[in-house]
């Protein structure tokens, strides 16, 4: 037959799909998960009388599922197995309904094979003649079992037997945890414009803020999906850092996002869903700033941080938290505003004086002229010479000996660990690279050649060239501290 | 204190009126207004920075820093320990690293707006003069002061109370170890200014002490060298002083 052109199936193009439609699911329900690698299951408790019933929902789901040409089969009951079992054993798309309780009358019927087994499986059930799920009613367990080869596979037989008939529970794994809270708009028309999506977008937020206020909480995060007519989904995110629920607030975030939604041929259902929620901080507002506990306004901050973030990404807005640590650049360590701010450090009068712009990463310097064990006499920073005319230091930094304890990455291991050991069939290039590398690690033990990567410690000075630039410079190392070559030196810090 | 450092505070009167009230020194900044700081060099932003954090008293609220990102590369980003020795560096720090300029501005802007910001200090590598005249306006309507610091090809028409060049210079003799620095010594050459303009042009030698907070103008310090590692000749040979009120 010249005319049959045979593909290979696209795997993950399926699962693109499969994942898209999924996200469109959520206007049914907020629970949706992937069932295999062509089932979607949707949790349905709470939602169905939004339809009109178990029975609408799904006549309108398959009916939805038809006009955008999706090949289908619904089935619904009270266990994830015996819903998955009646749309893969039934035949036809269905919807194949059953009611709660009825599982054990209702599966009897069905062919094992709708039992989400392995094919291994399927063959072994077949070969003994039990075709049906009825039949594995009656079967001893033990006799089962004995009859499988392997133990893993009876246990998969009977926990999905199980499953199905609720005798265990089966967890849904949904793509995206439910949200606390959720407004819904159905739009009567499809929308075309984004004026009616800003429009729905304020009639939402106050639903949802008047929900939260109820329940007296908040929310971190909010997500607003539109759902087109034509089976697709756009959405956009926006995150608070603290709980909020202020319409006004909630709607100036979205406002620099709004624009990412595409109406395309038409909106016909908004929803939008409150993340992370949490319990207000309702205190009053003190009348006066003395009486305030901190002079900042914390929740008038969080707001500015949020409008930033809205704008320029999430984590944008950062600040810098004091750690325990000697090492400048963990002692300020940078971290994304969440609500609330750090303490001031104290000023430390053990530690020497510390610069006033720390760089990002420590610039290497070439020494042109130093003494031992002193700080450099004239050096180049950016390719340019400065001569030094005071200097002061040094103050000396160990390293964090605890954070080295690991095991050191030039170490011994891996190499021989991973590969068995010499075999003849095996390329012969890469054999004679592990002898080779065996046999310069035995070397170095012998010789007492200094271990690479243990951190060294880091002698800081402060000095001031002739034009009165002050830097922070430090040189990692000492000589014969047995840990690497010659020291090194380095910009860290601008004073002012 | 020292006879030769003068308190920086109360120093400046216009010309032919000795008593009226002059414009304090830092003519505002950091309390109120728009004030631009650029850099007499490439390099002298540390010195910017201090002279910023030394000069500014913001009443209540965080800090919002906003640093392009190209600046924080080349420059560093400010660190809390350091700061802590300058009168603005106790207040809390929000620090916002946008990349291209028109975020910056916009960041600045949002700022400004914010009740809970009491001052903004932003490294920018430039601004016009309607994108400073409308952070001006912004700055005068919330009254949160804003300072901009901004690299040495800083020229041109700014909506801006005021301009200074800010360079540093060899640090104040150190009485314990003359090897090593002393006290933060700057050159701030005030360029422009709205609220005395008959000051533009005027150099300030100023000194700053992280021990007293104090920011005082040094005088004779910059017609001389300060030739830190011969104590005896610098002290002797210092010229009157260049600002005096007259």
């Amino acid at each position: 037959m010249p005319e049959i052109v045979s593909e290979d199936i696209d795997r993950e193009a399926d699962q693109r799909a499969l994942a898209a439609l999924a996200g469109w699911m959520v206007r049914y329900s907020p629970r949706v998960a992937l069932d295999g690698i062509d089932g979607l299951m949707l949790e349905t408790s709470g939602c169905d009388h939004l339809f009109g019933g178990e029975a609408a929902m799904a006549a309108q789901l398959s009916e939805t599922l038809d006009r955008e040409g999706i090949g289908h089969a619904i089935g619904l009951a009270g266990t994830p197995g015996a819903a998955s079992a009646l749309a893969r054993g039934m035949g036809g798309s269905g919807p194949h309904m059953l009611a709660e309780g009825m599982e054990r009358e209702g599966l009897a019927d069905l062919c094992v094979s709708a039992l989400r087994l392995s094919p291994e499986a399927e063959t072994l059930l077949r070969r003994f003649g039990l075709t049906r799920i009825g039949q594995l009613y009656g079967v001893d367990r033990k006799a089962l079992s004995r009859r499988f080869q392997s133990r893993d596979m009876a246990d998969a037989v009977v926990l999905r037997l199980d499953q199905a008939l609720g005798l265990r529970t089966e967890p849904l794994d949904p793509l995206r945890p439910a949200p606390a809270f959720s407004a819904r708009l159905p739009c009567p028309e499809p929308l075309g414009a984004t004026e009616g999506v800003s429009d729905g977008l304020r009639q939402l937020t106050e639903m949802l803020c008047a929900q939260l206020s109820t329940f007296g909480q908040g929310a971190r995060a909010f997500a607003f999906h539109a759902f087109r007519s034509d089976g697709t989904v756009s959405g956009v995110e926006v995150s608070a850092a603290r709980p909020v629920r202020e319409p006004k607030h909630i709607l100036r975030l979205f406002r620099e996002r709004i624009d990412r939604i595409d109406p395309g041929f038409g909106i016909d259902l908004l929803l939008l869903e409150a993340r992370r929620t949490g319990p207000m901080a309702t205190s009053a507002v003190a009348l006066s700033g003395d009486l305030a506990a901190t002079d900042t306004d914390l929740a008038a901050l969080s707001a500015l941080a949020d409008r930033i973030n809205a704008r320029l990404g999430e984590g944008a807005t950062r600040i810098i938290r004091p750690a325990e640590s000697h090492i400048p650049e963990r002692a300020a360590r940078e971290a994304a505003f969440a609500g609330d701010l750090p303490d001031v450090p104290a000023p430390c009068v053990l530690a020497g004086p510390r610069p006033l712009r720390l760089l990002a990463r420590p610039e290497p310097l070439e020494v042109l002229a130093s003494v031992p064990d002193g700080p450099p006499v004239r050096f180049v920073w950016r390719r340019v010479a400065r001569r030094v005319v005071r200097a002061d230091g040094p103050e000396r930094i160990a390293p964090e000996w605890w954070r080295s304890l690991g095991p050191v990455p030039d170490a011994p291991a891996g190499g021989g660990m991973t590969r068995k050991w010499l075999s003849p069939k095996l390329d012969k290039r890469a054999d004679a690279a592990l002898i080779e590398a065996s046999r310069r690690r035995l070397e170095e033990a012998e010789r007492g050649e200094p271990v690479r990567n243990l951190p060294r410690a880091r002698d800081y000075y402060r000095i001031e060239d002739e034009a009165g630039r002050r830097y922070w410079v430090f040189r990692r190392g000492l000589y014969d501290d047995g840990r690497g070559g010659p020291p090194e030196w380095f910009v860290h810090g601008l004073f002012a | 204190m020292d006879p030769r450092l003068v308190p920086a505070r109360d120093m400046v009167r216009p010309p032919g009126k000795a008593g009226a009230a002059g414009a304090r020194f830092p003519l505002g900044l950091g309390e109120r207004g728009v004030h631009e700081l650029a850099e007499a060099a490439y390099g002298d932003m540390p010195a910017l920075t201090g002279f910023a954090l030394a000069a500014a008293k913001p009443r209540k609220g965080a800090i919002l820093w906003v640093t392009q990102a190209a600046f924080a590369a080349a420059h560093g980003q400010v660190l809390p320990h350091g700061a802590v020795g300058y009168p603005a560096g106790r207040a809390p720090l929000l620090i916002v690293r946008p990349r291209k300029l028109v975020e910056a501005l916009w960041t600045i802007e949002e700022g400004l707006r914010s009740s809970a910001v009491g001052l903004v200090i932003a490294d920018v590598e430039g601004a016009d003069f309607t994108a400073t005249r409308r952070l001006a306006l912004a700055s005068g309507r919330h009254g949160t002061p804003l300072v901009l610091l901004m690299p040495h090809d800083r020229e041109g028409a700014t909506a801006a109370s005021s301009r200074w060049r800010i360079g540093a210079r060899p640090s104040a003799p150190n009485r314990f170890d003359p090897h090593a620095p002393g006290r933060a010594r700057w050159q701030a050459v005030l360029e422009r200014s709205r609220e005395a303009p008959w000051l533009a042009g005027h150099v300030f030698d100023l000194d700053y002490d992280d021990e007293t907070l104090s920011l005082t103008v040094v005088s004779g310090m910059a017609a001389g060298q300060a030739a830190p590692r011969a104590p005896g000749g610098a002290d002797g040979e210092r010229a009157p002083p260049r600002l005096a009120a007259v």
